[in-house]
């Protein structure tokens, strides 16, 4: 999704940035985003409060809000993959193994089959 | 300074958390409220129990603590050993539509610094029985789907045994990120974040939390 986006919207994200967290991928304020949403992975909350006062200081309070929200929503969604060992489709695979193996990652987890 | 957040957000995450605590298909608003707070529990803790123990000895508690804090290490073995032991597939993906609809609020409210929402009272009252007509295996999916299975996305079919937690994903869903009409429109937005940033920032998190979707 990243990747056809970024196509579209005329600004090319760098999909392996994702992986390290390092730069900005490319798109105005990824730097700050990518920190953002890793601290809300995170427990750590002052790391949390660092990373929402940076985003808030680059972007606005109303930025960071829908950053959150996108990041709830995908708390949500990871749960429901994981919790109900969701699967690509077959023809789907193939990329997403190439996907998991350029991010660094040994198989798609959420499979549920390990 | 109190963070100023959509009145669609505020709605939808209000809406969820009084579907969490009211009667489900199969489980009634006092084991559902119970439910969520085990799930907030394990996703606020400083110091987890590690994924393998089952810190409750209840196949539903168990499974919604490692829901909330180890989703990613939840394995087809472990949902076949529960079910083993008595519990209904059904009420497997019910515990799921409960632990994600309880956990976003708190996770949002986290996020902006703001004070985490309180779960409101049980709505007393017997389960629903609201489920899909006919359930089907799934090969997308080690959980029964509505019938017929595998004619979506995996994520999507997911929780279609129960229509109540399937419809709360997607209200979510619709105020947290997008609506599905808007998911095919790369250039879609709220007039915040560009489609490549809510993309960064759900992929950088799913990376995280080790998972594809």
């Amino acid at each position: 999704m990243l990747s056809w986006s970024s196509h579209e919207d005329g600004t090319p994200a760098d999909v392996l940035a994702l992986a390290s967290g390092d730069g900005d991928a490319g798109l105005p304020h990824g730097a700050a985003l990518m920190a953002f949403a890793e601290a809300i992975a995170g427990w750590d909350d002052s790391a949390l409060a660092g990373a929402r006062a940076r985003l808030v200081a680059e972007a606005g309070e109303a930025f960071m809000v829908d950053a959150a929200a996108v990041a709830a929503n995908f708390e949500m969604m990871t749960r429901v993959a994981d919790g109900t060992g969701a699967q690509h489709a077959p023809d789907a695979m193939t990329r997403v193994v190439g996907l998991a193996a350029a991010l660094g990652m040994d198989a798609p987890p959420s499979t549920g089959q390990a | 300074m109190t963070t100023v957040v959509r009145d669609d957000l505020s709605d939808a995450h209000r809406r969820s958390l009084a579907h969490v605590v009211s009667p489900g298909a199969r489980l009634t608003g006092e084991q559902r409220r119970r439910i969520a707070e085990v799930a907030i529990e394990a996703y606020l803790s400083a110091d987890p129990t590690p994924p393998w123990v089952r810190p409750f000895g209840d196949p539903a508690l168990d499974l919604a603590y490692r829901l909330g804090r180890h989703a990613g290490t939840i394995t087809k073995d472990w949902y076949e050993q529960l079910v083993t032991e008595g519990m209904h597939p059904v009420e497997w993906v019910e515990v799921v539509g409960v632990v994600i609809a309880a956990l976003p609020p708190v996770a949002f409210a986290r996020a902006i610094g703001a004070p985490l929402p309180a779960l409101p009272p049980a709505v007393p009252g017997p389960p629903t029985g609201r489920e899909a007509d006919e359930l089907a295996p799934a090969r997308l999916n080690f959980v029964p789907v509505a019938a017929p299975a595998d004619r979506m996305p995996s994520v999507v079919q997911a929780l279609s045994a129960v229509p109540d937690d399937w419809n709360n994903l997607w209200q979510l869903a619709e105020a947290q990120y997008m609506s599905d009409r808007a998911m095919d429109d790369p250039l879609w937005n709220r007039g915040t974040l560009s489609r490549p940033q809510m993309e960064l920032v759900a992929g950088r998190l799913s990376l995280i939390r080790e998972c594809f979707f």
